[in-house]
């Protein structure tokens, strides 16, 4: 198979595409750095949109969490946070492995948990907009 | 006509399926990657046989893929669902809209970004609820569909040729 031979099969078009989601894929790191809060301590678990865990990233600690599968395993180690366990089926919260920063999230088990993000208790609450 | 269709339907269905099932044994590095390899079948389909006949294998393939793996129903199968519709309606618009000016490796990329974006969208209006985790996610996963889309876009630039070959 002549793998430069499907170049010529593409279209202008295609390469307009590729520019447009790039472009997009670029804008989105942007929006995502400017909309991140700046650095703080505070961890925050959150099963279902309510806060069930604040938590500081200096000290070292583990917590398990409720969620509609079973229980997720949160640990804090050396200023780092991962999850260690989870119910659900496809694991992208483990396979996330330790962040310092921005988010871990398991839609399945419905937890969400984030560093550094000082926001007031959201607990009361969803903010709409 | 009709029964040609449903028997074209049934076979790649199955193709579908099963790429669907065995991309989920390939190891990636990132925990977001997935392959998509189903998306080949399905952008094939709706070039040679058209709207119908993609969305009736997009359909199979979410839900007895989601049976297969294990996620029928979950938060997994809706995000599957709406991500699969949306993806296949996008492709067709664009293959509608622009016709000859764009080709599967084009479409593939919409498929693929279209996926991506609904399913952060679904996640975030059903599930998740914090824009800002949504948003943390969202150019790693963009990003990756860029080389899924363009993997699988010259598989079926590739398998098309072969197929007008013969």
């Amino acid at each position: 198979m002549k793998f430069i031979n499907l170049f010529r099969d593409t279209r202008p078009l295609d390469w307009l595409v590729l520019i447009l989601v790039t472009t997009v894929s670029v804008a989105s790191l942007f929006v995502a750095r400017a909309t991140s809060a700046k650095a703080s301590d505070l961890v925050t678990v959150e099963v279902k949109g309510k806060i069930v865990y604040r938590l500081s990233l200096s000290k070292d600690t583990e917590v398990d969490v409720k969620g509609p599968l079973g229980i997720t395993h949160v640990v804090i180690k050396d200023r780092r946070v991962r999850v260690t366990q989870s119910p659900c089926p496809e694991k992208i919260c483990v396979r996330q492995g330790w962040i310092s920063r921005g988010a871990i999230v398991c839609v399945p088990n419905r937890v969400v948990v984030t560093v550094g993000t000082e926001i007031a208790d959201r607990s009361v609450d969803a903010i709409t907009g | 006509m009709q029964s040609q269709d449903n028997l074209r339907i049934a076979i790649l269905s199955a193709f579908a399926i099963g790429l669907h099932v065995v991309e989920r044994l390939i190891p990636s590095p990132v925990p977001w990657l997935r392959f998509g390899f189903a998306n080949i079948v399905i952008l094939l389909s709706l070039i040679l046989y058209g709207f119908r006949v993609a969305v009736m294998i997009t359909l199979i393939r979410v839900l007895v893929g989601s049976l297969l793996v294990g996620t029928f129903l979950g938060p997994g199968f809706l995000l599957s669902f709406s991500g699969g519709l949306v993806s296949t309606t996008a492709m067709y618009a664009c293959l509608r809209v622009f016709r000859a000016a764009i080709s599967a490796f084009g479409l593939s990329l919409i498929g693929a970004f279209f996926h991506n974006l609904t399913q952060l969208g679904v996640a975030y209006a059903l599930f998740i609820r914090r824009l800002d985790a949504v948003l943390y996610l969202a150019p790693a996963i963009l990003f990756l569909g860029i080389i899924t889309g363009s993997i699988n876009g010259v598989a079926t630039l590739a398998i098309i040729k072969r197929l007008r070959e013969s």
